[in-house]
């Protein structure tokens, strides 16, 4: 009964572990007369389940440890300068041998996070999802592969080296379009959108492969062309694991400092002109995080803060959505 | 459960302890520090304060000095040049560390000047840009704003770019202040399109590759890949900068009071020796022995 055909090693037919079958198996093998079940299965899983246990409660202590630590560091900046002269002005001016005397205002650098976040998606959120599209759909199996490889290389990137791409090639090329020095949101946009389409392509394709065959087959059998089902069935279908990508995304451009800073121009003014120089949280942290202290840290801090309540949010948003579409399936 | 609870409060108890155990003696030593009476250079603990320009400089030169003479002591602190020059006077620390002369008001006789190191700025432009010199309140309407384009100040070409320096830079301090006029009660900041920098390299980097540009560089950092531009007619080189004739530059200096002796005299030997020059200072700033 215990024979081994159709099944792995250790594991009965349906694929899941069987101590039983596994011991079976090592008998079959010959090595495992003295082996008992308690000492294979019992004590390696308890002492493996204790080192799991310890890792996992690390990772949540770290978290509520950056959590602390930034809400503490902030705090002096929002008490010492007020709320409203930290968040709602765009004067930004930090003193370093009295940082007291200094302007710390982060709406500048807010605005420029949130406008080249939104452009980074206006530009990549398409391109990621149509690249899922065409991978699931569209593609044959080798292109599919390929497609795939390409997207994963891209991901693998790093961030430095997409930023400085930009600044040798963007940077001047947009400098010459448009006439102006080139750096600016525009190019800070264009570099976080080819960032951010590897996350979008991947998870949209999770999402599209999560809508059950069947609905896809239904589609089809009516007679509907290869787009109808795209755009009536399958990315319905699957907008909330879409949803969820973009949002990922989201989170990666908004997260993003090194391209970011190569390409943006460090500047510190507020603009909505995608082609004029600025900064955003990131980049303002790293530029000023040098020798800086007091209130001037601390205002430093708040923007990380700023930041770490963003991601949250998107988070949570993802979850919420995520939560959703389990539902509705 | 039980034993997962306990685990999990082992688990953290461990990280806890190990992440708070360096923060407490960090803590534990800095009131130490301010409570210890003055000693003097005889003891084996040499203390400086000022300047955050120099601070650089002498902490790397404390860690090196401190390498070769564990006996000794060297403590470290910022502040500013004037809070260096001040404790210097009342014997809080031995050694303060300063980016500028005494003021007139300052100089009672008491203290004596060690220059370790020579900074001077030039103002650098992109190698296309047609201007050659700029008078010194052109290269402060220009870095703050007032004049936005280049054919203002007899170039050609579209709107200058401006690269400065990032706000914890001392040569952007300097620049602040002697370019722009920036004192601590009236502070000037650079018009607030600037592009900021982190480093002379970043600096030179950004202002070779865009177009209509201008910046500033510690001249060690000065190659092809930039042009330079005279200010008020005069080249920055070392022969002007020594002659005073270019005033965008400034000695670091440390100030004793009286000769120094003991510790704290072998230790500003150690900053001004070839080997530390050599190795450190000259990375940034125009070595003594160049002098």
């Amino acid at each position: 009964m215990h024979r081994r055909s159709g099944r792995l090693f250790g594991e009965n037919r349906l694929g899941a572990p069987d101590p039983h079958l596994f011991l079976y198996d090592l008998r079959e093998m010959g090595i495992s007369r003295s082996v008992r079940l308690s000492r294979i299965v019992k004590t390696p899983d308890n002492f493996v389940k204790c080192a799991l246990f310890i890792c996992s409660s690390l990772t949540v202590f770290f978290v509520f440890l950056v959590i602390v630590f930034i809400l503490s560091s902030s705090v002096p900046a929002l008490k010492e300068l007020g709320f409203k002269n930290v968040f709602f002005s765009t004067k930004w001016s930090p003193n370093v041998s009295a940082p007291l005397k200094g302007n710390y205002g982060i709406l500048a650098f807010l605005n420029g996070t949130i406008l080249t976040t939104i452009g980074a998606l206006i530009l990549g959120a398409p391109l990621g999802v149509g690249t899922a599209v065409f991978i699931d759909e569209y593609a044959p199996v080798w292109l599919k592969g390929l497609v795939f490889r390409g997207v994963e290389i891209i991901a693998g990137i790093p961030s430095v080296v997409i930023g400085w791409f930009g600044l040798t090639l963007l940077v001047p090329m947009i400098a010459e379009i448009t006439n102006t020095s080139g750096y600016g949101m525009f190019a800070a946009s264009l570099v976080l959108a080819l960032m951010v389409v590897p996350t979008i392509t991947t998870l949209s394709f999770e999402a599209l492969q999560a809508v059950p065959e069947d609905i896809h087959d239904a589609s089809v059998a009516l007679g509907a062309t290869r787009w109808q089902t795209v755009s009536r069935v399958l990315l319905p279908a699957s907008l909330r694991g879409i949803a969820a990508a973009v949002i990922l995304g989201m989170c990666r451009a908004i997260g993003e400092t090194m391209a970011v800073q190569m390409v943006i121009g460090n500047a510190r003014q507020l603009t909505f002109n995608p082609l004029t120089r600025t900064s955003t949280l990131t980049t303002r942290i790293v530029t000023d995080m040098g020798e800086s202290h007091g209130v001037f840290r601390s205002a430093l801090f708040a923007q990380g803060l700023v930041l770490l309540i963003f991601s949250a949010v998107l988070i949570i948003i993802v979850r919420a959505a995520l939560k959703g579409r389990a539902l509705s399936q | 459960m039980r034993r997962k609870r306990m685990l999990s409060f082992v688990a953290i108890a461990i990280t806890a302890i190990l992440l708070l155990l360096p923060g407490c003696g960090k803590k534990e030593e800095k009131p130490a520090e301010e409570t210890k009476p003055v000693e003097q250079e005889l003891s084996g603990v040499v203390k400086l304060s000022g300047s955050t320009t120099v601070l650089p400089l002498v902490q790397e030169a404390a860690s090196r000095f401190m390498d070769e003479n564990p006996e000794v002591d060297v403590e470290v602190q910022g502040g500013g040049s004037s809070v260096g020059i001040t404790q210097v006077k009342e014997g809080v620390v031995d050694i303060g560390m300063s980016s500028r002369d005494l003021k007139s008001e300052e100089n009672d006789g008491s203290l004596v000047d060690h220059k370790i190191a020579l900074d001077i700025i030039a103002i650098v432009v992109h190698p296309e840009v047609n201007v050659s010199s700029l008078t010194s309140d052109q290269v402060k309407a220009i870095f703050t704003g007032q004049i936005k384009k280049w054919s203002e100040v007899g170039g050609s070409g579209g709107d200058i770019v401006v690269v400065v320096r990032d706000k914890a830079s001392g040569t952007r301090e300097m620049f602040d202040e002697k370019a722009l006029g920036s004192s601590k009660d009236a502070p000037v900041e650079p018009v607030a399109s600037a592009i900021e920098c982190n480093s002379n390299g970043m600096v030179r980097e950004t202002v070779a590759s865009t177009k209509n540009s201008i910046g500033y560089l510690s001249i060690g950092y000065l190659d092809e890949s930039v042009k330079t531009v005279k200010y008020n007619d005069v080249e920055p080189v070392l022969e002007e900068a020594k002659a005073g004739k270019y005033t965008l530059s400034r000695y670091l200096r440390l100030f004793t009071k009286g000769t120094p002796t003991g510790a704290a005299k072998a230790f500003i030997e150690y900053v001004m020796g070839d080997e530390f020059q050599r190795a450190v200072v000259s990375k940034d700033y125009i070595p003594i022995y160049e002098l």
